[in-house]
């Protein structure tokens, strides 16, 4: 950030009208005056520094040179007020494509269809198609 | 589907300085990108509402940059709300200086009128679709 001393000039990276528009997304807030929208827009960019630099910490530390979501998740859990009021808002590990399947929902899905046991009292139907040999076909009765 | 890129940061801001902080040869996943945009937005409402909150019980109805201090700090932010302390003061510093120097309409004693190299370094790639250059909420010059 340009903070030196001969010339002062801060210029948050981040449009204030985008700022103000999601602040005010909140029906409880009523004015905010400029002082504090220039703080948000602020503090909002040291926040993400922190945030992507975190996160690529742990990424060197799986000695991987592409930051996944994955290190994005990480990082959040390492810093407590962040992880707060963030880690319920982060997509779950099965929804993201580089899912590497360790949660229950992935494992159902990954499974074929095959391998899963049909419930009582059914039959699969794929039974229906087997040819004779270890069991025999069902029979039809058409007479 | 357009409308909810609205409610959030714009990517190409939030990349942007990702790249600045992570080293060059490093790359960002575009779920990690998205996912960043995100979190950022989710910081604002979350400060946002903190601070309201503290407002509505002191029967304000002006959100004001004291109450984004004492957001940060109530919600465990102390790194930033240090950082965030001394903007404000340099802000109502540049305030007072702006509304000063307004005052002195017949003055000619306005000496220095360097110009800054800072201007250029901030300037934004207008190369990204869904990107908005920053408008500056505050751009002035202290005569020290």
């Amino acid at each position: 950030m340009a903070d030196d001393e001969a010339v002062n000039l801060i210029r948050p990276e981040f449009p204030t009208g985008r700022v103000k528009k999601i602040m005010k997304l909140d029906k409880d807030i009523n004015k905010v005056n400029s002082e504090a929208l220039f703080l948000v827009s602020c503090s909002t960019d040291l926040f993400l520094r922190f945030l992507a630099e975190r996160s690529a910490e742990v990424a060197t530390e799986k000695k991987k040179k592409t930051v996944k979501l994955d290190h994005l998740r990480t990082a959040v859990k390492r810093h407590r007020p962040t992880s707060d009021f963030l880690l319920d808002s982060l997509p779950m590990p099965a929804e993201s494509t580089q899912a590497v399947g360790r949660s229950v929902t992935d494992r159902d899905r990954s499974r074929p269809v095959a391998d899963k046991p049909a419930p009582t009292g059914t039959r699969r139907i794929d039974q229906f198609f087997c040819k004779p040999g270890n069991e025999s076909p069902i029979k039809i009765n058409d007479t | 589907m357009a409308d909810e890129q609205y409610r959030l940061l714009p990517i190409a801001n939030v990349v942007r300085i990702m790249k600045h902080i992570l080293p060059p040869s490093a790359k960002i996943s575009k779920e990690a990108k998205q996912t960043m945009q995100e979190c950022v937005t989710e910081f604002i409402s979350f400060v946002t509402s903190e601070a309201s909150d503290k407002c509505h019980k002191e029967n304000r109805k002006t959100l004001n940059g004291d109450d984004i201090c004492w957001a940060l700090t109530a919600l465990g932010f102390d790194n930033y709300a240090e950082a965030t302390v001394r903007y404000l003061h340099k802000y109502r510093e540049a305030e007072r200086e702006k509304a000063s120097s307004q005052n002195k309409a017949t003055s000619s004693q306005d000496k220095d009128d360097e110009e800054s190299s800072e201007d250029n370094s901030r300037q934004p790639a207008h190369q990204q679709t869904d990107y908005e250059a920053p408008s500056p909420v505050l751009e002035f010059r202290v005569h020290i």
